[in-house]
């Protein structure tokens, strides 16, 4: 079911739990984070709002390389920036002020995926790293930092280590409740010394992962038929409901017919969804991020390859919607809709209820790339 | 006109601020890219079908009455296909990505051999309901297109093997056909769908705005411009000339894989230049990077010109390794130049989409 503009208006604000016009200009705009680069190949930590339609920004810090995803606490006033593969740095930083807390590197025979996920305390933070030294075998590490700060003092501490049960793990999610994590074991082998080969492709073995979190255990593990075991699973979200959203990369043929994107529940099989053409096919075999909305009713999966954001139904997987977007990739959910951010570095704000995209003024922040991931946050 | 035209619009453009006043500039970028819709991409388009329905007319001739002087009609007709083929590779957008078109249309480069096997295996079946043009369409993206039809045509027993073989002639008619259905289908398309998207870019649609479309012009302008450098003649060339390996080539069964690049050069130059007063892609950048990347099409053409099609004979050619080598160099100075001359405007083309994160 693709929808007409009127009808998806209809359809969506019928969905959204609450009137988009009744919260849309409730309390502050939330503080949103995101990596960037620029033309000079300089790597920055931003921090910004929506301000009536300007992207007012609250602080920027120059990184020692490039990074990815950034995760944020908001008891603890944290935001952990983690670096993009095959880096090594863990970048803290105060959500309130924005200034540079603590930089904090995992050992010389690690390297990180680009994410890192809180506990609901803060006392414990999870990243996906890899034992690259292991050429054969599962070499996806899940470790358990310990997490204190004290002022301006901030200590993570490496406090244990689990399997991911897989290779190449990516983005971590923590069922909060249950204390599981949910792990994307992209599948991909690759080696430092090689920082962007891919050296099993042929071989790969993507899975999704659920962890106990207070020992490593594995719970479930699941995979995806096997034609289509060239599907990396990478990025992840999760809505209140416990359905977790899978967005993928295919490291198969550009045409190949595969899906991209899929659901879970724990206890079952993973659904692989599809789009109707043509965006299936312009999705161009690469997610590269997911999120579900504040409610938890519709997700997105962006294609920054294909120029295309599909927005979807969690109830029944249907995609019901698409935007393009030149190399639009990071987003979040805002209380109505997303803010979606790209590599051309424009920022937009996107409204289900009405569906309209207004582009924010980014006069003030200067001509940076966003970076794959946008995360938010209230300071 | 061109020249008034150039010092507005790069005064609009190579100003940081552009962002901010893009919705001022976009008549100005409308009329960039469908001057080049039309000069550049849609003849070229009609040219490519022209010269693949001959080519589907001569596979016809060829397969009732084979003999030397039909197979050889059928080889031109494949030549100037290629060569039609050649001038508009560089487009990677709109039409040509519907329905896998492009890599059923050449799919290529093919490392594993895998367009060979499917094609043996599809000889061999002699099932001849898999070439009704609906089936055909669905077969595997390697038998389809040019390459298989090269295959075809350009061994030592060609014909001796399609005079043997009915069902290997249909096949080579089969391919032929459908080439030319694509072909047609992607001009068809152009005209009566997609120019009207490129027209209409601001309005809420495939574009984000028009200055978005003209990225995707862009992006035909400078990414063939690597590829060529690396898939045509460096994985080619190797790290020396011991280690050359032709086979790699685009075309080497039909010797004519330094002709595609003198062609694809040619194509490029057309379309950052334009033709008479038209307005191109240089216009979109400063007076002094459209002389500087203009120098760098000059020595490219120099070079190319002084080769002949085939790269097995170029490189038989003394100091013929060492001249391709300098062709990739000029390859690579031309994209630097491109690359560098962006930079002086408010075009990017892309960040996350070339990452694999």
């Amino acid at each position: 079911m693709y929808l007409k503009r009127r009808q998806f208006i209809a359809f969506a604000s019928a969905l959204l739990a609450r009137p988009a016009t009744a919260i849309s200009k409730a309390g502050a705009a939330p503080l949103l984070l995101s990596a960037a680069s620029d033309s000079d190949d300089r790597h920055w930590v931003i921090g910004f709002r929506d301000q009536d339609g300007m992207a007012q920004q609250v602080f920027k810090h120059r990184l020692p390389a490039r990074a990815h995803h950034i995760a944020v606490h908001e008891g603890l006033g944290l935001y952990v920036v983690v670096a993009r593969r095959p880096d090594r740095y863990l970048w803290v930083g105060d959500l309130h002020s924005g200034d540079h807390l603590a930089e904090i590197h995992v050992p010389n025979d690690r390297h990180l995926y680009g994410h890192g996920v809180f506990s609901a305390d803060g006392s414990t933070f999870y990243t996906t790293e890899n034992a690259w030294q292991l050429v054969n075998g599962d070499s996806g590490r899940v470790m358990v930092w310990r997490v204190a700060r004290q002022g301006e003092s901030v200590t993570m501490t490496r406090h244990e280590e689990y399997p991911s049960y897989g290779v190449g793990p990516h983005e971590l999610l923590l069922k909060q409740q249950e204390n599981i994590l949910v792990v994307a074991n992209g599948g991909i082998r690759t080696h430092p010394e090689q920082p962007r080969e891919k050296l099993n492709i042929e071989s790969m073995q993507p899975s999704l992962a659920y962890i106990d979190a207070a020992n490593g255990n594995l719970l479930e593990q699941h995979f995806l038929d096997a034609e289509w075991h060239k599907a990396s699973i990478r990025h992840l979200d999760m809505n209140a409901a416990g359905q977790v959203v899978i967005g993928m990369q295919y490291e198969g043929e550009p045409f190949d017919r595969v899906p991209l994107v899929a659901l879970h529940e724990q206890g079952s099989a993973i659904k692989p969804l599809w789009a109707p053409e043509p965006q299936q096919g312009q999705m161009s075999q690469y997610v590269g991020s997911v999120r579900f909305d504040a409610d938890g009713n519709f997700f997105v999966a962006t294609c920054p390859r294909g120029n295309l954001i599909t927005v979807w139904r969690a109830d029944n997987g249907e995609m019901i919607q698409s935007l393009r977007s030149r190399d639009g990739c990071g987003i979040c959910a805002v209380a109505d809709g997303f803010i979606y951010t790209a590599g051309t570095g424009r920022i937009s704000h996107y409204e289900p209820a009405n569906d309209t995209i207004t582009e924010l003024d980014t006069g003030a922040t200067g001509k940076v790339f966003w970076d794959n991931h946008l995360s938010t946050g209230n300071a | 006109m061109k020249n008034t035209y150039c010092l507005l619009l790069a005064g609009l453009i190579s100003l940081p601020l552009l962002a901010q006043e893009a919705g001022q500039s976009s008549e100005n970028w409308t009329e960039v890219n469908l001057a080049v819709t039309d000069d550049q991409v849609i003849p070229r388009y009609a040219a490519f079908a022209t010269a693949s329905a001959t080519l589907e007319q001569v596979a016809e001739n060829f397969c009732a009455n084979p003999g030397e002087g039909s197979l050889a009609a059928f080889r031109v007709g494949f030549h100037d296909s290629m060569d039609a083929w050649q001038l508009i590779q560089h487009v990677q957008f709109g039409p040509i990505t519907y329905f896998n078109w492009n890599y059923r249309m050449q799919y290529w480069p093919d490392e594993n051999g895998t367009g060979a096997r499917q094609l043996d295996t599809l000889i061999s079946s002699q099932n001849a309901s898999a070439l009704e043009p609906d089936n055909f369409a669905r077969e595997s993206v390697g038998v389809q297109g040019l390459p298989a039809l090269e295959r075809l045509l350009f061994a030592e027993d060609s014909l001796s093997a399609m005079q043997a073989d009915a069902f290997r002639c249909d096949v080579a008619k089969a391919i032929s056909r459908n080439i030319s259905e694509m072909a047609s289908g992607v001009y068809d398309r152009w005209v009566e769908e997609f120019r009207t998207t490129v027209a209409n870019a601001d309005e809420r649609g495939f574009f984000e705005s028009s200055e978005d479309a003209t990225i995707d012009f862009m992006k035909a302008q400078v990414e063939p411009v690597r590829r060529i450098q690396q898939q045509k003649l460096e994985d080619i060339l190797g790290e020396s000339e011991a280690r050359v390996r032709v086979r790699r080539a685009e075309s080497w069964r039909s010797e004519r894989s330094i002709r595609n690049v003198r062609l694809n050069v040619r194509a490029l130059e057309g379309l950052f230049n334009g033709s008479g007063d038209q307005l191109s892609l240089g216009t979109v950048l400063l007076d002094e990077d459209v002389d500087t990347i203009n120098e760098k099409f000059a020595t490219l053409n120099t070079m190319l010109a002084a080769l002949p099609d085939s790269l097995e004979a170029a490189l038989a050619q003394e100091e013929g390794y060492e001249q391709l080598v300098a062709v990739a160099s000029g390859l690579d100075a031309l994209f630097e130049a491109l690359e560098a001359a962006l930079k002086n405007t408010d075009l990017y083309l892309g960040f996350n989409s070339l990452d694999g994160d």
